[in-house]
């Protein structure tokens, strides 16, 4: 029997070797009780005195060099991992990890348009809910008893005459102007109130964002140009603006901000009432009454403010078709976002 | 409000399509909110179309077929057919007695009386055009008198002259337990803020916003006074909400009418009566001014491209104005004095110029360009940190709920949270549901827990940040901007509600584990937060009940509560454990340290030995702890429960639990001996005080 061709054969079969039971089984042919090894041990005797003594150096180194070569390998499965057969996962089965929450979705639009004017140089601010009447009307250029009021419903507080839920995030604006000297550029998101009968696109409390650039010499132009960096980064580089004569009390000139129908894309849909356009902010050059108001002098600076309802703006990103949604929070609704 | 396509037509000449048209009034302002096609039997004369126009508060002289003409004529640059007045020869005519109380209540009052009238229905055309507006058709004199108002924007109104007591006309307040029925029948009590047309007895009409039936004109009527006046706005606008009334003509004069153009009303309307009704004009008298102060304003160049951010011709400047109706004339390079028509009573000051001819240039023209935004000083604000309280939150599984802040208080009261001061109330709700301001975001967050429960969820956990509200003298503190005079006496703050229900599902290496809501859990989320936002010396220290207060430096900045059975009852939650907690954010932000130092990682080795004991289940842990790191010092590190049990091998009222002490001296390694008789000591003190059986 040659020796040299065991050796062979053992390091061929351990290559094939890839689990500890088939390790064993080779382990067991050639080292085992009755095994190959066993038997050229058994020839000892057989042989020739002369003969032996060689024979039974070779056996022996045949030996060691037999377990140096089952231990490298048992070594080399243990790291593959092929012993571990016991820890073993289907990996089918389901994933060990706390579930994560998340922020609801009017909050995460939010914080992606404020995150955006932020960007811009914009600093975000926040007012109280409760205001007086002077910073939600009289502040901003809106005169008791006039019809541009209407446009205001407002709920009072019993008890506290001239204090009253603010009906629009507008108040701010005074707040600020009158704490911060130009040039001033800031973002105002929060819930305001109306007294407005709920249905699937009204409800008597939700959410805007508001915004003021005032400087030396802050034109409509600018007020363009900002609007539309914002509403393309929200709606995407493709989208349409227009801007609408409109009227606000507390800007002048003032524009009503239309984006092309994110559905039908400006062909006409049941979204966009067929228009192909979508109204989508409120904006203007702050009226110059309002800088008199605040203590800003109307020649020295101009600047513009915008506003907008978030509840809308998350309707249309999210395909949302009943803004009662936001407010029932529905885990299953909630989770989507 | 509505215009017809045939109608305007009778003013300019329209080259365009109506679809074109309304999109060209939309971009001007005069925004379309509907074009339609009328039917045939609508418009006998050809195809007509019918245009629903969105008029904003500041233009009341777009209200009328002529206003609106008036401005595809500015914005076409075709010409306006000039209404031509009618000449009435005021020669033969006899006066009549008017009486005007107060002059700022009425500037401008004329009456016409025209005897002989045949009233009859209207002619089929006359009550297509009214129709096709949306007016229902009364009789012929009626009817003209709205053709009148929809044409020129002027209300006017015709009384029955022969059901008036007397042939005189007073302009008044109306009087103590006066009252008057409208005519649709309604009986309004009047009183001194609205302001009446009254005969010598009683009041026939109330001024601006509707007549009385005592004095409408019906098919007997033979002789008319028919009215056209100017009414102040505000006093128009507060008789009409006072007495809950809306109308055509009160929502003219509340935005204003031209004072030029109410004379010419009642010559425009007398022309038709003679048509129609065969009236022949008997006596007329008008008291006040029929011709406004025309104010002039300059408007400088340099000022107008500042604000657009473009340059215009004064060319062009001028060609856009004149358009409208201004009367320009140019001084200089840079100024146009500018003539406003009577009709243009908004336009005050320059702006309103420069919004114009903005306006008319057309928006889209002016380019688009990006200012300088200068950052300047950083306005301080909480909103950050409340975001990095927000991601821990949701780091932790909550799900962000956002709720009314107006509740019904009902809600507040079955929720068993408690304030001392009742909460602030809304004086006009609409509903239940608006009753008043809430106090705390529990009761909103436990019907939020019953609705989600109610639809098959089997754990529920959200949290919610906003501002609670309590009539408690103080001031709002988390604005940042507290400078102005009146500041609000009601208390608004920044809370945190947490609120969690039912049993979280999760795998273990074994397989699924339901892990039921308690009150440890909420104790467990709050301990990472306020650990995570550096808040030291925190102590959840209990409150009798089920409830525990979070104390940080002996203020109480909020509280963690499971409520009985009864409240969750009366929410619909059944068999369930629920546990909330609240927390006030501006107590809690004036304790955040998010200022990180470093601390030296210990070069000795710790000793831990574990104390493992059944003691009483009534006995306070907190308690317990708090006795063994006070005997410990300094040498005892800390004191932790790493395993407590409860079961077969304890006796039932006790419990099994195992407390780590970790001992460790930071300037050198500690041996056992100098450990043992302290360890040793402990365990006494706590068979001693605590009564607990080592196990």
């Amino acid at each position: 029997m040659d020796i040299n061709l065991i050796q062979t054969q053992v390091e061929n079969d351990l290559n094939t070797v890839s689990s500890a039971s088939e390790l064993e089984s080779v382990r067991v042919k050639y080292l085992g009780r009755k095994g190959v090894l066993a038997e050229l041990t058994g020839l000892i005797g057989t042989l020739p005195a002369e003969e032996r003594g060689l024979f039974g150096k070779q056996v022996n180194s045949l030996k060691n060099k037999l377990l140096e070569f089952f231990q490298e390998k048992e070594k080399t499965l243990k790291t593959q991992g092929g012993t571990v057969d016991k820890n073993r996962q289907d990996i089918g089965l389901p994933g060990i990890a706390q579930e994560l929450g998340s922020s609801h979705p009017i909050i995460q639009v939010i914080d992606e348009i404020c995150g955006i004017f932020n960007r811009m140089g914009f600093s975000i601010v926040e007012g109280p809910e409760i205001e007086t009447e002077y910073n939600n009307f009289t502040g901003l250029n809106i005169p008791l008893d006039h019809p541009s009021r209407d446009a205001f419903d407002t709920f009072y507080l019993k008890n506290y005459p001239k204090l009253l839920l603010r009906s629009h995030t507008s108040p701010v604006q005074v707040r600020a102007m009158k704490a911060y000297k130009p040039p001033l550029a800031i973002v105002v998101p929060g819930r305001v109130y109306r007294p407005d009968a709920v249905d699937a696109s009204h409800l008597f409390m939700f959410h805007q964002i508001e915004g003021v650039l005032v400087d030396e010499n802050i034109s409509f132009a600018d007020l363009k140009g900002i609007l539309g960096l914002f509403i393309k980064s929200v709606f995407g580089e493709d989208i349409k603006m227009r801007f609408r004569p409109h009227f606000f009390p507390f800007t002048e000139p003032s524009a009503e901000v239309d984006i092309s129908c994110i559905i039908c894309k400006g062909k006409g849909c049941s979204v966009c009432g067929r228009k192909g356009w979508l109204e989508i902010l409120g904006s203007g050059m702050v009226h110059p009454n309002v800088f008199k108001q605040v203590g800003y002098k109307p020649g020295k600076y101009t600047g513009f403010a915008f506003g907008m309802g978030v509840e809308r703006i998350a309707m249309l990103k999210y395909g949302i078709n009943d803004i009662r949604l936001f407010f029932e929070n529905d885990l299953r609704f909630l989770k989507q976002f | 409000m509505k215009v017809t396509y045939s109608w305007l037509k009778d003013f300019i000449d329209i080259k365009i399509s109506p679809r074109e048209l309304a999109d060209k009034l939309t971009i001007a302002g005069l925004e379309v909110v509907s074009l339609e096609e009328l039917e045939k039997s609508v418009s006998p004369s050809g195809r007509d179309f019918v245009f629903e126009i969105e008029i904003t508060s500041n233009r009341p002289d777009w209200l009328s077929i002529l206003g609106v003409a008036r401005e595809i004529s500015a914005i076409t640059g075709s010409k306006l057919k000039s209404a031509k007045t009618p000449k009435v020869k005021f020669k033969g005519l006899k006066p009549i007695e008017i009486l005007v109380a107060e002059s700022t209540d009425c500037p401008f009052y004329s009456a016409m009386i025209i005897r002989g009238v045949k009233v009859a229905p209207s002619p089929e055309w006359l009550k297509k055009r009214l129709e096709a507006l949306g007016c229902r058709s009364v009789n012929n004199i009626v009817d003209i008198t709205n053709y009148v108002l929809f044409e020129s924007g002027q209300p006017l109104h015709a009384f029955d002259l022969d059901k008036l007591s007397q042939q005189a006309i007073y302009v008044r307040r109306g009087r103590p337990n006066e009252s008057i029925t409208i005519i649709d029948g309604q009986q309004k009590i009047l009183d001194n803020e609205i302001l009446v047309i009254a005969d010598k007895n009683r009041a026939v009409a109330i001024a601006g916003v509707m007549g009385g039936k005592n004095t409408e004109v019906t098919e007997a009527t033979c002789n008319i006074l028919l009215e056209s006046a100017v009414f102040n706005p505000i006093v128009v606008r507060r008789g009409r909400q006072k007495l809950g009334l809306q109308s055509e003509s009160a929502y003219r004069f509340e935005r204003g009418v031209d004072l030029e153009n109410a004379q010419n009303a009642t010559f425009s309307a007398l022309k038709l009566i003679s048509a129609l009704a065969f009236g022949k004009p008997d006596a007329y008298k008008h008291l006040g001014s029929i011709r406004p102060i025309k104010s002039v304003i300059n408007l400088e160049m340099d000022y107008l491209s500042r604000v657009l951010g473009v340059s215009l011709s004064v060319l062009k400047v001028k060609q856009i104005l004149s358009g409208l109706g201004f009367t320009v004339k140019v001084r200089g390079k840079n100024v146009l004095t500018v003539k406003i028509p009577s009709f243009r009573q908004d336009v005050k000051t320059q702006i309103d110029l420069v919004e114009e001819v903005a306006r008319i240039y057309g928006y889209e023209k002016i380019p688009l360009s990006l200012p300088a935004v200068k950052p300047h000083k950083i306005i301080p604000t909480s909103r950050e940190v409340v975001s990095d309280i927000k991601i821990i939150l949701q780091g932790l599984g909550l799900q962000e709920a956002i709720t009314y802040s107006l509740v019904d208080r009902l809600l507040l009261a079955k929720s068993g949270i408690k304030k001392d001061i009742p909460p602030v109330e809304i004086l006009n709700p609409l509903s239940k549901e608006q009753e008043v301001l809430r106090f705390s975001l529990l009761p909103s967050l436990i019907r939020t827990l019953a609705y989600n429960l109610n639809q098959q969820q089997e754990y529920v956990n959200i949290f919610e940040v906003a501002n609670v509200f309590s009539a408690k003298p103080g001031s709002a503190q988390h604005s940042t901007m507290t400078n102005e005079s009146v500041r609000p006496s009601v208390q608004e703050e920044l809370s945190l509600g947490i609120a969690l229900c039912g049993a979280r599902p999760f795998f273990i290496k074994q397989g699924l584990v339901r892990d039921e809501v308690t009150i440890l859990h909420l104790k467990g989320i709050l301990e990472s937060l306020l650990n995570k936002l550096g808040v030291k010396n925190y102590d959840f220290s209990p409150r009798g009940g089920n409830q525990a207060s979070i104390i940080i430096d002996q203020q109480e900045i909020g509280f963690i509560v499971s409520p009985s059975e009864q409240i969750l009852n009366s929410f619909d939650i059944k068999n369930k454990q629920v546990v909330l907690g609240e927390i006030n954010l501006v107590k809690l932000l004036s304790q955040i340290n998010l200022t990180k130092k470093f601390t030296a990682i210990p070069k000795y080795p710790a000793i831990t030995r574990d104390i493992s004991f059944v003691v009483r289940e009534d006995v306070s842990i907190r308690e317990l702890l708090m006795a063994i790191e006070a005997k410990g010092a300094p040498l005892l590190f800390s004191a932790k429960v790493v395993d407590y049990y409860q079961g077969k091998q304890i006796p039932s009222g006790f419990r099994g639990l195992t407390v780590s002490c970790t001992y460790r001296a930071p300037e050198r390694t500690l041996t056992e001996e100098e450990i043992a008789p302290l360890h040793n000591a402990i365990c006494a003190l706590l068979e001693e005080r605590f009564g607990i059986k080592l196990r």
